[in-house]
């Protein structure tokens, strides 16, 4: 096997009282792009910033391609990372065109760099606005300028600020995919840093949930999103709702039924089960004793949002055809086809 | 159904504000921002037009001055000093600005407030107060004589006397552009660099240094204008600009005509150096205007903190403690040999209150102007922004002389009292106000001044509550600048003040030259200790302001 | 962008605007609706109100106050006549006065030298003095128009470092400073009113040709060109250059203020020539004075034996007037080896001026 692209070791970073990040330990495959998402404020910008080297570690090590770059005794300045980053607010030069904010990274010297500068360019879309200034360009084409000039340098690994949050929405989708498309295409291994899970979950080979500073969870999507390890990363990932129940000898008994699944608590546990809107399905039933508050139609869906008989909501998909007025009595019913991940109540309140 | 409320309130809001602008009596409205803005204008060209009355009066044996080959020669003296003392204050003042704002320098926040305060050292004093601890039979020589056997020091007159004076006095301008920037410069930038492989070193020829252009250029504006206008220093220092032969011309044959072609010739000399800021300021748009959220990091000097200590030390002793410090020795000296100080509490007083209230008309005449320019930005109104610059290379008694003219035949009920006096001081410090108020506009997004009104607030709320505050930095560090030089302003206060109004300034010139050190001592302190204040407060408050927002 | 301008805003900076800029400025478009004699009654008005008894007097002067605001104080209680004075230096008083022509405040110009004086009289601007004012001083110390008259007199004097020279290496002729041997060793203000005066009595009496040739001569020894009198002599002082042309007075304030052992002293060319001129601060009365009775009167009292004698013990000058003693510190005037030059005929300073020019000594 190849050298990792990234490895951090036990990394942790604070600053003065706040604690910046703990105990990151991540490895990086080459091709790979991981994904690294959580909410604002919990150390995803800083872990990146560590790696970049604009900050160093308190504690632990981070590898670049098996190279040793920080440790709390040395560190490696930025510009001999081999890194190629892009900014949240894009940070394009703007005293230099499109095409030198591109060959700045490249040597004088290099003979090349008009050919690279160029076949960049190319590839991002952007010839024909090599001699523009940044003001002069709109936000799509800023982000692939910096894209642009984060790769033309060949670097081992890409970092990703939050890169499109100055989008606007259609724009974000289009970028992301045409972003993906062309770090696949080169090869280059790329770390993104979001808070937005779909675009996490579109982006990264691998994804790294953060949390106060810790990664809660490292896997790939598919993992993350159905079989979270903790509560947070369920809440996180998708539209979760929380059933509470118990746990019982067949199963799990909530208030609309019993939900058979093996569990590894033991009986009598109380524990909470993560529901996404597509696990539950409704049918509408005279002296149901939950109730329809609200219906939020989506095009492709409507998603209604139920109230149970203690008053605890509940979100479900329906069809975009299906149609039930507020008020509706239903009887809610689990269609999942996987394990739903169940959380001990005990655990939580407990730690 | 909340979606058709989110467009419902949309549309009404695209409503009322077209109702608005509809309702809005926008030429009225325009003119009371043009009619201010156009009547600044109108004084600052005052001088102008009395010029070309003078030159066009005289005939055609005015111009014979301007003619002679001489001229060319002063002509080339002037640029090349204007052209040294911009090149050596930014030597001096990028490193300085650099090294209070971005590294650990030792007393950073020490230096920062010491560093611009020679700035409020009158040149004919700084000048002076220089040639009698440098020159060649002077202070150091003494200091020499002893121990080296040193008699006569190189002669400190000429281009490099007037260099030494006019940098260490005028590159607190740079600096305080300079400081500005480098505190408004987006982080991302230089980390950007970094991640791009690029050394320190090169980030901040190749990105740095590039951002800190506009700063720059203005900056040397400043700087290149008040060298041109500057006369005591090159009095005393015997260097030949134009500024001084025009005063050779009052002083000796009072030929007014050829002194006003001569300083026509500075005002040419003036545009030319407006249309290359204007050119420097280029094609690509920098600084963006929102402060970043994130303040640049502060870099280790390591073993360059002890040269940087001494750089600083040297500066700040040369410009700031030597001048002073011998101004003190006079003033002990004096009292010692039973010196009475006289009134001089009514004497600052009147200081205060012209440059006070200079400083207060400077900037109800840049407001305006300003905004007309930055949020109007047209043809005229950027026309209007250049104007104001108009009179800023013209030396003091020309602009002095203008009014004098004016206000003794045309409104002689203002002639001789502190209206006119401050009209003089506008018209001299207008840009430096001008200048502060227009970036810290371009910093405010129009879009907060309407958020203000799309909740519902009058305009009048808006400017007072929003617009501002905003810009406040701006006013009060402009107002300090035109404060301060107003303090110091010799020529335009002996001619235009009421009589029997003496100010600092006059006291410290009717002393000196005289030859009565001593006597002019506590004037000239008292005029750089409270000119000093201002500015030492301002940047003591941001500090303070800083250090809470961490 | 346009529409982003909001009318309040306007409004605001209009009042501001007209409140403490656009004043001064407003006012200055409306001078032609007034009527001069108006004006003219009107200030007569004010100053007759002002003080019913004595009237006013305004006195421009080009001399410093520290030298002679006590002396115009002294009139000012001595008579009751309320005085309003501006300083200003010599040239920047005459320049004002130019400007303002007919409609200048001023009564009275008191000039540090002949120049201003002879710059004011050209433009006509004074008023012929009475005889009875004129009468008082020596014909050569007055304009010989009549248009001004000398106050207090000061020679042209030699400073020289007492360290570096004694008299007896110091010649008797001003000719001999084109020496080679003084090259680097002289120092003078060449913009100084009374320096130029000085050339101007060259001129008169040598010639142009001798006058540019002597020029010349000191030109070629590279002499140190200061400002003024005052930093030539704190450069002899200082001994920077061993010796100065100026005038006699200002040695005394550097003796007052560093004492005796102060190392420069003044040295009297007995040669007769224009290089030991006695010159004058003198005043003129300004013909659009609206106080002409208490111009006359303050003149009268400048001339007076009190004010002659507080210019002799007060500012080292020599008093103009007969029967007042010298200061002890100065050498008599009778004793002085004088030029027979009138002050009034050395009204040429462009001449002058240009010849400095000429010689590269004036830019």
């Amino acid at each position: 096997m190849t050298a990792n692209a990234l490895a951090l070791n036990n990394v942790s970073k604070t600053y003065g009282v706040d604690i910046g990040v703990h105990n990151l330990n991540l490895e990086l495959a080459q091709d790979h792009i991981l994904a690294l998402v959580g909410p604002s404020g919990c150390g995803k910008t800083t872990t990146l910033r560590l790696i970049a080297g604009f900050e160093r570690p308190d504690v632990g090590s981070i590898h670049i391609s098996d190279r040793l770059v920080a440790d709390p005794f040395q560190t490696t300045p930025p510009e001999q990372r081999g890194i190629g980053m892009v900014f949240q607010e894009h940070a394009l030069f703007p005293h230099l065109t499109v095409g030198d904010n591109v060959a700045f990274g490249l040597r004088r010297r290099d003979a090349s760099r008009t050919e690279r500068v160029r076949f960049m360019l190319a590839l991002v879309g952007l010839e024909a606005l090599a001699h523009r200034f940044p003001h002069e360009l709109s936000g799509g084409e800023r982000q692939r300028v910096a894209l642009a000039r984060a790769l033309v340098p060949q670097p081992a690994l890409v970092l990703l600020d939050e890169p499109f949050s100055n989008l606007d929405a259609d724009l974000r989708l289009k970028m992301r995919e045409e972003v993906r498309v062309i770090l696949k295409g080169i090869q280059t291994p790329a770390i993104f840093v979001t808070h937005d899970q779909d675009e996490a979950l579109f982006m990264g080979d691998q994804l790294a949930v953060m949390h106060a500073g810790r990664i809660e969870q490292i896997g790939e999507p598919e993992t993350i999103f159905h079989v979270p390890e903790t509560r947070f990363v369920a809440e996180f990932m998708g539209e979760t709702d929380f059933l509470e129940g118990e746990v019982k000898t067949d199963g799990i008994q909530t208030e609309i039924g019993l939900v058979r699944q093996e569990v590894g608590f033991a009986l009598g546990t109380p524990v909470e089960l993560a529901l996404r809107p597509d696990d539950v399905s409704i049918t509408p039933k005279v002296g149901a004793a939950s109730l329809v508050l609200a219906r939020r139609f989506t095009g492709a869906l409507n998603v209604y949002r139920l109230r149970l008989p203690s008053g605890r909501l509940l979100h479900a998909f329906a069809p975009h055809d299906v149609i039930y007025q507020p008020g509706t009595p239903v009887e809610i019913a689990l269609s999942a086809r996987h394990k739903l991940a169940c959380f001990s109540r005990q655990a939580a309140t407990i730690s | 159904m909340s979606r058709l409320t989110v467009r419902d309130l949309w549309s009404t809001g695209q409503l009322r504000a077209r109702q608005a602008r509809f309702l809005l009596p926008s030429q009225r409205a325009l003119f009371l921002l043009w009619i201010p803005s156009g009547l600044a204008a109108g004084a600052v060209l005052l001088p102008i037009l009395y010029l070309l009355i003078r030159a066009l009066g005289g005939g055609e044996s005015s111009w014979e001055i301007v003619l002679r080959p001489q001229t060319l020669e002063t002509l080339w003296r002037t640029v090349w000093l204007a052209f040294w003392v911009t090149v050596l204050s930014i030597a001096i003042a990028l490193p300085l600005a650099w090294l209070t704002t971005r590294s650990d320098l030792p007393g950073r926040r020490l230096w920062a407030v010491l560093t611009p305060l020679p700035l409020v050292v009158p040149s004919y004093v700084g000048a002076y107060l220089f040639v009698s601890a440098l020159g060649p039979r002077g202070l150091l020589q003494t200091l020499l004589e002893a121990p080296f056997g040193i008699t006569r020091l190189p002669d400190i007159y000429g281009l490099p006397g007037a260099l030494l004076v006019l940098t260490l006095l005028n590159y607190p301008f740079l600096l305080l552009t300079l400081r500005a920037a480098l505190l408004r410069l987006d982080p991302a930038l230089e980390e950007a660099a970094a991640s791009l492989g690029l050394n320190r070193w090169q980030t901040f020829w190749r990105v740095t240094l590039p951002q800190l252009r506009p700063a720059i250029t203005t900056g040397s504006l400043l700087v290149v204008l008040y060298v041109l206008r500057d006369f005591g220093a090159v009095a005393i220092m015997r260097y030949n600009t134009f500024t001084r032969v025009i005063y050779i011309q009052y002083q000796n044959s009072f030929n007014r005509s050829a002194a006003a072609s001569l300083a026509l010739v500075l005002i040419v000399l003036s545009l030319i150096v407006l249309i290359l800021e204007l050119r420097a300021r280029g094609r690509a748009r920098l600084a963006s205007p929102n402060r970043p959220s994130r303040r640049p990091a502060r870099l280790p000097l390591g073993r360059w903190r002890w040269p940087a200590l001494l750089f600083c030390l040297a500066i700040v002793s040369v410009s700031l403690v030597l001048p002073a410090g011998l101004l003190a020795y006079w003033l002990l000296r004096g009292l010692a040999a039973g010196e009475v100080l006289g009134d001089l509490w009514a004497t600052a007083g009147n200081s205060l209150l012209a440059s006070g209230l200079a400083a207060l008309a400077a900037l109800t005449c840049a407001l305006p102007i300003s905004i007309l320019e930055v949020r109007r930005h047209n043809a005229a109104s950027r026309l209007l922004e250049r104007i104001s610059y108009a009179a800023f290379a013209l030396p003091g008694i020309v602009i002095a002389l203008a009014l004098v003219f004016f206000g003794a035949n045309y409104v002689p009920s203002l002639y001789q009292t502190l209206s006119m006096l401050v009209l003089a001081y506008v018209i001299l410090f207008l840009p430096q106000v001008v200048g502060t108020v227009r970036t810290s506009l371009l910093q405010v997004h129009p879009n907060m001044e309407e958020a203000g009104r799309g909740l519902g607030k009058s305009a009048i709320e808006v400017f007072a509550r929003i617009t501002l505050p905003m810009v406040r930095p701006g006013i009060i560090s402009g107002a300090a600048l035109v404060f301060l030089t107003a303090m110091k302003e010799l020529p335009a206060t002996l001619l235009l003040a009421p009589s029997g109004f003496p100010t600092l300034a006059t006291s410290v010139w009717s002393s000196v030259s005289e030859a009565f050190f001593a006597r002019a001592a506590a004037p000239a302190l008292l005029l750089v200790l409270l000119s000093s204040l201002p500015l030492a407060l301002i940047e003591i408050r941001q500090q303070a302001k800083d250090k809470i927002v961490r | 962008m346009h529409h982003r301008f909001n009318l309040l805003t306007l409004l605001l900076l209009g009042a501001l605007i007209v409140g403490a800029c656009a004043g001064p400025n407003a006012t200055q478009e409306t001078p032609a609706a007034t009527d001069p004699e108006a004006e003219t009654e009107d200030s007569a008005d004010e100053t007759s109100a002002d003080d019913a008894g004595e009237g006013s007097l305004v006195i421009y002067s080009g001399r410093s106050e520290t030298l002679v605001a006590p002396i115009i104080e002294q009139f000012a209680n001595a008579t009751g006549i309320e005085v309003e004075v501006r300083y200003g230096s010599t040239s920047e008083m005459a320049a004002i006065l130019l400007e303002e022509g007919e409609n200048s405040p001023a009564d009275i110009f008191w000039a540090q030298d002949p120049g201003g004086l002879g710059a004011v009289a050209d433009a006509g601007l004074f008023s012929t003095l009475p005889d009875n004012l004129l009468s008082r001083v020596d014909p050569r110390f007055a304009s010989p128009e009549g248009l001004w008259v000398g106050i207090s007199g000061r020679a042209r004097v030699i400073v020289y470092n007492t360290e570096m020279l004694s008299t007896d290496d110091l010649p008797d002729d001003i000719v001999a400073f084109t020496d080679p041997e003084w090259a680097g060793r002289i120092g003078f203000a060449p913009s100084n009113g009374s320096f130029q005066t000085m050339v101007t009595g060259m001129r008169e009496a040598w010639g142009e040709d001798a006058t540019r040739d002597w020029l010349a001569g000191i030109a070629a020894n590279g002499p140190s060109l200061y400002e003024n009198n005052t930093a030539t002599v704190t450069a002899v002082g200082a001994g920077e250059v061993e010796v100065g042309f100026v005038n006699h007075y200002y040695l005394y304030r550097f003796l007052a203020e560093e004492g005796e052992s102060y190392p420069a002293r003044n040295f009297y060319l007995n040669d007769g020539g224009p290089a030991s001129l006695v010159m004058v601060a003198g005043a003129g009365q300004l013909a659009s004075s609206q106080n002409p009775e208490n111009a006359e009167r303050f003149l009268d009292f400048l001339l007076s034996t009190v004010a002659q004698q507080y210019f002799a013990s007060q500012t080292y000058e020599y008093p103009l007037v007969e029967g007042v003693v010298t200061s002890s510190l100065l050498t008599p005037l009778s004793e002085l080896n004088t030029p027979d030059i009138a002050l009034g005929d050395l009204a040429d300073l462009q001449g002058t001026v240009e010849l400095l020019q000429e010689v590269g000594l004036l830019p």
